[in-house]
């Protein structure tokens, strides 16, 4: 087992990785009653072309496989599992994201029968075509439910538009006909693909004593039987650089128009220290540009084009990226076209000196400090940046060394008209009267 | 957990001084009557008072000096509980600890006095332009209610059950009321928030009591205030729902079932640690009857769950449905809550809910605003609020008394809101 101090944010960090190969990281937390435990496998909606473990041949799933995998690893033959996690006083969960399953539970009590269930449950799968069946009524609810989202609606949509090809672009629990064609084997091929230990990660944050709850995972672990690991094979399409669709719009039962424009990544290859300085250098522009303290928001704000939905954000994982800024509107052709102006200036000439730099610097390493108050936080984000071979607690020493010129650089990957796209979720009673 | 002191009549300040967290917080929660009109003034006023002061009269000044105190957050809420509104002023701030400067908590502090005590006049009055965007700004918050479904089908409920009452005034206030304040009517809430809100000031984190008191008691120069007392849980006069059944509509796939239940019981009735196992067990967690028989036996949703309402005494079932289900779905509904009032309750479901209230609690707790917040809820019950006086509380409750609780709760009205292709000859009965 290793140990890892991080004094200036008076943290150590545990971690040693399994003879089978799962990485297992474990970090107490002082003052807290509860202890949040996610277990984690790299592996999400966009997986849906692969080598299946032991193949030679590449297979497509349907859309949404991941999240119906997801779905069904609670339902056991001797019942849900949600059933065990209560009697022990947890609450389960699990979420799918584009890139990851994430299991966890969070107990203040019982924490080892809990640990003991949540590894059981995601290594021992129990798949019947019966369940299978069963379960799509309350995914096709699921999905239901979602398409009368207008804010999730607007952001896949824009989404859509960026993306030509690659799967980023589909809905993460895909569509009432994809996961029509689930079947029982599917689900073990894509398990036994991507549920192997050595592309996992268990993350156990809160009250914990470290040695043993370490001793009581490998003892685990050491008692259960893995196949030979290989690497896995995944493909993606060739993603052009340049945005699928420059515009789009969708007609709602809303109040009010919502408008985001997309801003589609050119940069999205590399790993590591670089991708965090990148990433970082992006979201610091970002803040510059459009935070709370610029002159964009000033205007936008004063002038009544955004309200308090405004938002923006950028995402980046391998194979994609994006940054989206948008607002509930009234006056979304206004809105759209100030974007794109202050987009074009900093373009021309970059406005930002060391100062603005300094003031989004303390405030990116305040909201980090903050954050690192919650568990939940610490065990997904920790996941993330691990997955993409990053260190959560590498982000303060990366942003006290980021300079202008770094951000500049980094902007650079999302500037350009060619990466520009608009997506708007419009009023029904608009299209009606046009 | 909190040490309390009274910094004047009226005016209480809490303090947990702690090393859990790597930030201090502070919330000052000012408690006056909910009415439509001072949730709607005091909703403006919130927005007003936290877009710039007299320090920083402009929005983008206040907010980059934020971002110098190294992201340090501060907003202020507007939020009900029972039959009163708060007016909330939240902050946190890095612990100066973790920083490489010092004084940053000093600065929040005088921030905080500043954003309470010296508004951005004009001329005596707040600014015309500020008051009328922020009046904008809350319109289209209550407005956006619409766009998502399952906020707008409670609503819709809780007027339908309650209208005119506390339970279903919104926080926010109604646009009319908004729309009717003028400078002069909302400065006027402002002199009275500051000068006759009850008050209770906390703060958790890593700080002193006696140094903390100090500056806070230097900083903030709160008058005595004359308490009008209300009993925060007394339930207000409600005419009789005449309706048991109503059905809307609007453009959208999914049906949205909203099932309204009332109880004799509220926070304080004693009968409230048996009502929270009773809720559990029908649709509070994953292991209830509803997610059990609804969801996972039929089929038939991916959101179903029972809450209760401890403010008003008031039990809602919710479920995201097939819109051609509703009849059948309530149908399921109603047999869970049947069982439980025939007594087929098993020791096992009582044991989960209780090991699941329990962890909520505990883990609520885990944060600053949890403890805050639990504090802040329990203390109005006059006995001192520890998890283990509750967890034995909870530990009393048997299968008669939560059958007993069961049949004490009425079903009262069943809203489903609808796409509009399913509306046929049924008509909408708004």
């Amino acid at each position: 087992m290793k140990e890892l101090h991080f004094k200036q944010l008076d943290e150590k960090l545990f971690h040693e990785k399994m003879d089978n190969g799962l990485d297992v990281y474990i970090l107490p937390k002082k003052g807290f009653s509860k202890t949040f435990v996610t277990f984690t496998t790299k592996y999400g909606s966009i997986d849906s072309k692969f080598v299946p473990l032991g193949e030679s041949e590449e297979i497509t799933v349907p859309d949404g496989i991941a999240h119906f995998l997801e779905h069904k690893m609670f339902e056991k033959e001797d019942g849900d599992v949600f059933q065990k996690f209560s009697g022990y006083g947890a609450s389960a969960n699990a979420f799918t994201s584009f890139t990851r399953t994430a299991y966890l539970f969070s107990a203040t009590d019982h924490l080892y029968e809990n640990t003991e269930t949540l590894l059981n449950f995601v290594q021992e799968p129990y798949f019947t075509q019966a369940t299978v069946e069963k379960e799509k009524g309350i995914i096709g609810q699921e999905i239901t439910m979602y398409d009368d989202q207008p804010d999730w609606r607007l952001y896949f949509g824009t989404i859509e538009n960026m993306y030509k090809d690659h799967p980023v672009k589909i809905d993460i629990a895909g569509t009432i006909e994809s996961i029509d064609a689930i079947t029982a084997e599917h689900l073990y091929t894509c398990y036994e693909t991507f549920y192997h230990p050595s592309n996992m990660l268990l993350f156990v944050v809160g009250a914990v004593n470290p040695e043993e709850m370490m001793t009581y995972i490998r003892e685990h672990q050491n008692k259960k039987e893995f196949a030979e690991f290989k690497p896995i094979k995944r493909s993606f399409p060739n993603e052009p650089l340049e945005v699928a669709k420059q515009e789009n719009k969708l007609f709602m039962d809303v109040q009010k128009p919502k408008v985001y424009v997309g801003l589609k990544a050119k940069e999205t290859s590399i790993q590591g220290d670089a991708m965090m300085k990148h990433e970082m250098g992006i979201q610091l522009a970002l803040e510059l540009i459009f935070g709370r303290s610029s002159d964009f928001y000033v205007q936008a704000y004063e002038k009544g084009w955004i309200d308090e939905s405004y938002a923006f954000d950028f995402t980046l994982e391998k194979g994609y990226g994006f940054a989206i800024i948008g607002s509930d509107t009234s006056k979304p052709k206004e809105l759209v076209e100030a974007i794109k102006k202050e987009l074009k200036k900093v373009e021309e000439k970059w406005p930002f000196g060391q100062s603005d730099l300094d003031r989004v610097r303390k405030k990116k390493i305040g909201y980090f400090l903050r954050a690192l108050n919650s568990v939940e936080y610490i065990a997904n984000q920790f996941t993330r940046y691990a997955f993409n071979d990053m260190d959560l607690f590498d982000a303060v020493p990366a942003l006290e060394q980021i300079t202008v010129a770094d951000l500049q650089n980094a902007f650079a990957s999302i500037q350009g008209e060619n990466q520009q796209t608009v997506f708007s979720v419009l009023p029904k009673k608009e299209q009606e009267t046009s | 957990m909190f040490q309390s002191i009274e910094l004047q009549p009226g005016i209480h300040l809490h303090i947990r001084p702690t090393d859990q967290f790597k930030t201090v917080n502070f919330s000052f929660k000012f408690k006056h009557e909910l009415t439509n009109q001072s949730a709607s003034e005091r909703s403006v006023l919130a927005n007003v008072l936290v877009h710039s002061n007299e320090q920083f009269p402009s929005n983008p000044a206040f907010r980059s000096y934020l971002d110098e105190l190294y992201g340090t957050i501060l907003y202020l809420d507007s939020s009900k509980k029972g039959s009163n509104h708060y007016i909330t002023l939240l902050a946190e701030t890095v612990n100066d600890q973790y920083l490489s400067t010092d004084g940053v908590l000093d600065q929040v502090l005088n921030l905080l006095q500043t954003v309470l005590f010296r508004p951005n006049l004009e001329q005596g009055k707040f600014k015309d332009s500020i008051v009328k965007r922020e009046k904008d700004s809350v319109i289209q918050r209550i407005e956006s209610l619409y766009d998502d479904k399952t906020r707008y089908a409670q609503q819709r409920l809780v007027e339908l059950m309650r209208p005119n009452h506390p339970a279903s005034i919104g926080a926010n206030g109604t646009i009319d009321a908004i729309t009717a304040i003028t400078n002069e009517s909302l400065f006027d809430a402002y002199k009275k928030m500051l000068e006759e809100d009850e008050l209770d000031i906390y703060v958790v984190g890593d700080v002193n009591v006696e140094e903390m008191t100090s500056k806070l008691q230097q900083a903030f120069e709160f008058k005595a205030r004359q308490l009008n007392q209300k009993d925060l849980h007394k339930d207000v006069e409600h005419p009789k729902v005449e309706k048991n059944a109503v059905n809307e509509y609007q453009e959208m796939k999914q049906g949205k079932l909203h099932i309204g239940y009332e109880t004799n019981v509220t926070f304080t009735h004693p009968d409230f640690p048996k009502m929270q196992i009773t809720n559990g067990i029908f649709g509070g967690y994953p292991h209830a009857k509803l997610f059990l028989n609804v969801r996972e036996k039929e089929s038939m949703a991916y959101y179903v769950s029972s809450s209760f309402s401890s403010a008003y005494g008031l039990l809602f079932v919710l479920a995201g449905i097939d819109a051609s289900k509703q009849e059948k779905a309530v149908g399921l509904i109603d047999e869970q809550l049947e069982a439980m009032k025939k007594g087929e309750i098993s020791q096992n479901e009582i044991d989960q809910t209780v090991a699941m209230l329990k962890n909520q609690l505990k883990e609520a707790l885990d944060s600053a605003r949890g403890q805050i917040e639990i504090f802040d809820q329990y203390k109005d019950l006059g006995e001192e609020f520890t998890v283990d006086s509750w967890v034995a509380k909870w530990a009393t409750v048997t299968k008669d008394d939560i059958q007993e609780m069961a049949k004490s709760i009425n079903k009262q009205l069943v809203y489903f809101l609808s796409g509009k292709e399913e509306m046929s000859h049924e008509g909408a009965s708004l």
